[in-house]
């Protein structure tokens, strides 16, 4: 379930384009994360690196898509180490080793449409916030410089954020 | 909080549920893995047989094949098995050693029927390696020994030779698990009983070779991979004893003799 709606304030060209890009990142993690879980961490890790003093609009999509990336690294890591006591130990393939990897493989694919889907949507300025990912990301991302990029820098004349990150939401 | 950790809840129990719920298909049917299985068993089998026939003699003789095809014949009758999936060769070679190849072949050495002093001794030894095949001990050892991504490279054919050397020499020359080797001993007991073929002949065929002197241990492969000999004598005999056994004689005596010296003059 995701929720679409608006941001506490309005974030400008640069931070959605930024939010926007930490999607894209996710895809490719994805993308690389499901025979290799190694890329999840990474991007989860690199997410976190890149984004720690950014604007809180590209901060908050960066740590969805990080908790999100976190989820699949977990379910990635467990298929791909009864894949390798399979391949490499005494291990069979059985029902349950296949119906897990059928599990993980439509956990991936939704993961996909829906990290797709809100990359197009940051990047117009719509607040995506996804179920239970992003009540998460509420609760972990750091409220001081709560406040639009342009405003760190002394060029924002609007009012001060509320504690609630969507506005006029609506769900999907 | 108490949102979010319900929300956490939810999302772990639907995973697990979409599991579960994917686990009731029989995904081992539908996608053809125990075909695809049995394919590689076969190819496997076949290539580590290649390297068998070259390296010893294959005996052909009417008087060594036609007895060995007697027990197997009788075992496989007493126990509903498919003898034509079955293949049985002998090798001429002095060491005391059988083992089973992933194509439902058993290979057995001239040594080791040579060793035997009776049909149930060599029966027993026979019986014994069915129930490697049949409890599937047999790629579970090679899996164990070298990874399924090694003897699937080999059927492909895009391994060397030197591996399947190895592949040989495991099947060959290493040991079973100490585990599968007692299912296996049970299962060659209910197999020979089933056949009316005297289950002792196992027993004291494992005790005899157990008792030899060191220095001819060296001939006995069959005892090094297959340990714990006198311990699993031992518990075979105490079984035996339990058993109400009828056992009628599969060869004529003239014809063990003819397979006996057929052995030691070519």
């Amino acid at each position: 379930m995701i929720i679409v709606g608006k941001f506490v304030y309005e974030p400008n060209e640069y931070e959605t384009e930024k939010a926007s890009n930490s999607y894209l990142m996710s895809v490719v993690a994805i993308l690389a994360g499901l025979p290799m879980p190694i890329f999840n961490l990474v991007a989860t890790l690199g997410f976190w690196a890149a984004n720690r003093k950014s604007p809180y609009f590209v901060r908050w999509h960066c740590n969805q898509a990080l908790l999100s990336q976190f989820s699949l690294l977990i379910m990635n890591g467990a298929g791909f180490w009864w894949t390798m006591t399979i391949l490499f130990g005494s291990a069979t393939i059985t029902n349950y080793y296949l119906a897990y990897i059928a599990t993980i493989l439509l956990y991936n694919l939704g993961e996909f449409i829906v990290t797709v889907f809100s990359a197009s949507k940051t990047r117009k300025g719509i607040h995506v916030q996804w179920w239970f990912y992003g009540t998460l990301t509420n609760l972990i991302t750091s409220e001081k410089d709560k406040k639009p990029g342009y405003l760190k820098y002394g060029h924002y004349h609007g009012n001060a954020p509320s504690l609630n990150s969507t506005q006029n939401s609506e769900s999907i | 909080m108490r949102k979010i950790i319900f929300q956490g809840l939810v999302v772990v129990l639907l995973f697990f549920a979409t599991w579960l719920l994917l686990s009731q298909v029989n995904w081992v049917r539908v996608l053809r893995i125990k075909q695809m299985t049995q394919t590689t068993e076969e190819k496997l089998g076949e290539l580590l047989w290649e390297i068998f026939r070259k390296s010893d003699k294959v005996m052909e003789d009417a008087d060594v094949v036609q007895p060995l095809d007697s027990l197997l014949a009788r075992i496989c009758d007493g126990n509903g098995f498919d003898k034509d999936l079955l293949q049985l060769h002998v090798l001429k070679r002095d060491e005391v050693n059988a083992f089973a190849l992933p194509n439902r072949t058993v290979v057995i050495y001239s040594g080791l029927i040579a060793a035997c002093d009776n049909e149930s001794e060599l029966a027993g030894v026979i019986a014994h390696e069915l129930a490697h095949i049949q409890l599937n001990h047999v790629m579970k050892k090679l899996i164990k020994e070298v990874g399924l991504s090694v003897i699937i490279s080999a059927t492909t054919g895009n391994t060397g030779a030197d591996v399947m050397r190895e592949l040989a020499r495991v099947l060959s020359s290493s040991a079973y698990d100490r585990g599968l080797e007692r299912e296996a001993d049970r299962t060659a007991l209910r197999y020979l009983e089933k056949a009316e073929i005297d289950p002792e002949g196992l027993a004291t065929f494992l005790f005899k070779l157990s008792q030899e002197e060191p220095s001819v241990m060296k001939n006995l492969a069959w005892i090094s991979t297959h340990p714990d000999t006198e311990e699993r004598a031992r518990n075979l005999m105490q079984k035996i004893d339990e058993m109400d056994l009828e056992p009628r004689p599969v060869l004529k005596p003239e014809t063990w003799e003819r397979l006996q010296a057929a052995l030691s003059e070519r």
